[in-house]
């Protein structure tokens, strides 16, 4: 159970440390690549919970796909490789006391509300589950993200198409 | 399997929304230019859709595995939906600034597919249901509201509306989440019995209701979540700012009223009728704070507004806030209230849209000032431009006057007397600015320059007329649309 804890502590401390990084970074290739780091650990986070499948799914998409995608946009884009993004920020005081209001807050109530814990069950083979739901009880949500998908396509190829 | 079958039964108006969303788009890559066709498509889609809407008044059923219900409540929303999204096609049809655009057809069915998720956003009772047909409402706005790819005021809309939506459904889903991770569910009808059980003193359930509120919040344009409206109505087509104001404006309200009318009642109290909420959980509260609020920013800043647009963002900001107004009544007459004020509010909002169209059509401009004289130009769109803002006002004779009048009834018989009262001084703030458009068109000389008459064809004339009729006719004989609304404030699940 030590190792779990440890494994625990090491996924999350680096998914928060890359996303800092992502925020914080000046150079959008060096945000693309701490994105890396920090869908990984999520991965990580996944598979300390037994969803072996959404693991993988997070790193075949998210890291195999998107982000790849998304360096592969930023490196066509020669331009927006060498410039230097303003992470500033207009209204600083206001934004520090309300973010760090709104931490204190969150962090009282994930330490004073009484969570519903589920008690751990054995590993058991998740993909056939999974299947099974998604053509049962999560079987609209499953067409309808269908419908999501088909917009947001129709929407990038209206954007991106060259006007006559 | 069997219940997958039975489900699709009861589906049916949403599966024809969604074959109509797939002919359209064939049809467009076949027509490939801008042509009636795909608009008449989709309509016909719609009105069978519509059709089959009809058929299931009376229904109350579960489908999908409790992911959305069939009832009175959503069939009117549904009913609503599709009359709107009709209108706006039609409008968009008339519209100069859809017709100049670079693309061809595409409008049409990233409407319909607005409504589709705008009628599922109407009848989920699940979280994730909620969640997912929210952001089809949402991915679907954002692209109509950029539509025009020239104007830099557009994709500045676009671009806004993205991030502010984002960032607050981020916020809404992490509420969802700390709701998941107490009660272990996500079904609506679940969550209130386990909230029940456990009471609902903890602070944690008010932090979730605010954080959920700026998801809903934002979709009904409720300050505080209110930024991006005037922006993004600005920027968009006219014809996209209408369908904003109505049908997203209503999806908004139609998935907050039942989130927050089912989760936190006492699951006890479901079927005998006393309906009461949950004790120490004060959701009403808080939507009165927001509906004080957006009353009051919407009507004020109302009053500076040159920009025609921009009024009508604030006024529709406003007028959230007496739709909300009826929500903290949270019994069956405050809901006929909220229904009655959602019919009169979609007719005269189109209306004011469509005659809005017509104007900037011919002027180029949405800015009042241009519009110095244009009853003298155009006398019967500015005739009508008026019936709408007396409307929109809540002048008596108006199907507006009935709205308010419902709302403030139902308020004053539940004791919310100074609520009533500000409702009603709010109402009198708006005539100021409603009328301020009718000062400039009616009572200003048109400027020399262009002060030349203006002529429309006779279908812009004929579809004006269809909108002021209602607006007029159910403003004096409203038996109806009161009947109407008191059928459908049935929710399932509740008696």
């Amino acid at each position: 159970m030590i190792y779990y804890t440890i494994l625990f502590y090491v996924f999350a401390v680096l998914a928060v440390a890359t996303a800092f990084y992502v925020v914080f970074a000046k150079n959008v290739i060096h945000s693309a690549f701490a994105l890396f780091g920090t869908l990984f650990a999520v991965a990580g986070l996944f598979v300390l919970l037994n969803a072996d499948f959404i693991a993988i799914t997070q790193i075949m998409v998210y890291v195999g796909g998107i982000l790849v995608l998304m360096i592969f946009g930023v490196m066509l884009t020669t331009k927006i490789a060498d410039i230097d993004i303003h992470t500033k920020n207009l209204n600083r005081i206001p934004a520090i006391l309300f973010s760090t209001g709104i931490t204190v807050i969150l962090i009282f109530i994930l330490f004073t509300t009484k969570w519903n814990i589920k008690p751990q069950v054995q590993n058991q083979e998740t993909v056939s589950q999974i299947g099974k739901l998604m053509l049962t009880t999560y079987l609209l949500p499953f067409e309808i993200a269908s419908i999501v998908l088909l917009v947001a396509l129709v929407g990038s190829a209206m954007y991106a198409r060259k006007t006559k | 399997m069997e219940q997958t079958i039975i489900s699709l039964k009861n589906f049916i108006p949403e599966c024809v929304l969604i074959v109509t969303i797939l002919v359209c788009l064939l049809a467009d890559l076949i027509v490939r230019k801008k042509s009636a066709v795909v608009a008449v498509i989709g309509i016909a889609g719609l009105f069978v859709s519509g059709w089959f809407v009809i058929g299931q008044f009376g229904v109350k059923e579960s489908v999908f595995f409790g992911m959305v219900v069939i009832d009175p409540y959503s069939v009117f929303f549904k009913l609503l939906f599709i009359v709107s999204t009709v209108f706006i096609i039609l409008f968009s049809l008339a519209s100069k600034e859809i017709k100049d655009s670079t693309h061809t057809n595409e409008h049409v069915y990233l409407m319909i597919s607005l409504t589709l998720g705008a009628n599922l956003m109407a009848s989920s009772v699940n979280m994730l249901m909620m969640y997912l047909a929210l952001e089809t409402v949402s991915i679907t706005s954002y692209v109509l509201a950029g539509y025009m790819k020239k104007s830099k005021r557009s994709s500045e809309a676009a671009m806004k509306y993205v991030i502010y939506g984002a960032a607050s459904s981020g916020i809404m889903i992490y509420a969802m989440s700390l709701l998941y991770g107490y009660t272990g569910s996500m079904n609506i009808f679940e969550i209130s019995s386990i909230l029940s059980k456990m009471g609902g003193t903890n602070p944690m359930l008010v932090i979730v209701m605010v954080m959920i509120l700026a998801g809903f919040g934002y979709k009904i344009s409720s300050v505080p979540f209110h930024f991006w409206t005037p922006d993004v109505y600005e920027g968009a087509p006219i014809p996209v700012t209408g369908f904003l104001a109505v049908t997203s404006s209503a999806a908004g309200f139609a998935v907050l009223i039942r989130f927050f009318s089912v989760t936190f009642l006492k699951s006890t109290t479901m079927l005998n009728g006393s309906l009461q909420i949950i004790d120490g959980i004060r959701w009403t509260e808080i939507i009165i704070v927001l509906s004080v609020a957006s009353m009051i920013i919407g009507n004020f800043v109302a009053v500076w507004q040159m920009s025609f647009k921009r009024l009508l963002a604030y006024s529709s900001i406003a007028q959230g806030g007496y739709i909300m107004l009826g929500l903290v009544v949270a019994n069956q007459q405050g809901l006929t209230a909220i229904f009655v004020y959602l019919v009169a509010y979609m007719i005269m909002n189109l209306g004011a849209f469509y005659a809005l169209i017509m104007i900037s059509n011919k002027l180029n401009s949405d800015d009042i000032n241009d519009m110095k004289g244009f009853a003298y130009r155009a006398p019967a769109v500015a005739v009508g431009m008026g019936i709408f803002m007396f409307a929109l006002s809540g002048i008596p004779a108006t199907v507006g006057f009935v709205g308010k009048f419902y709302l403030f009834s139902a308020l004053i018989e539940s004791n919310m007397i100074w609520l009533a009262l500000v409702g009603m001084m709010n109402s009198v703030v708006s005539l100021f600015f409603y009328i301020k458009v009718l000062k400039y068109m009616f009572l200003s000389k048109p400027d020399e320059e262009n002060s030349g008459k203006i002529y429309y064809g006779i279908a812009g004339y004929v579809l004006l007329f269809i909108l002021v009729i209602p607006t007029l006719l159910l403003g004096i004989y409203f038996g109806p649309i009161v009947r109407f609304a008191e059928m459908s404030a049935v929710m399932f699940g509740l008696k």
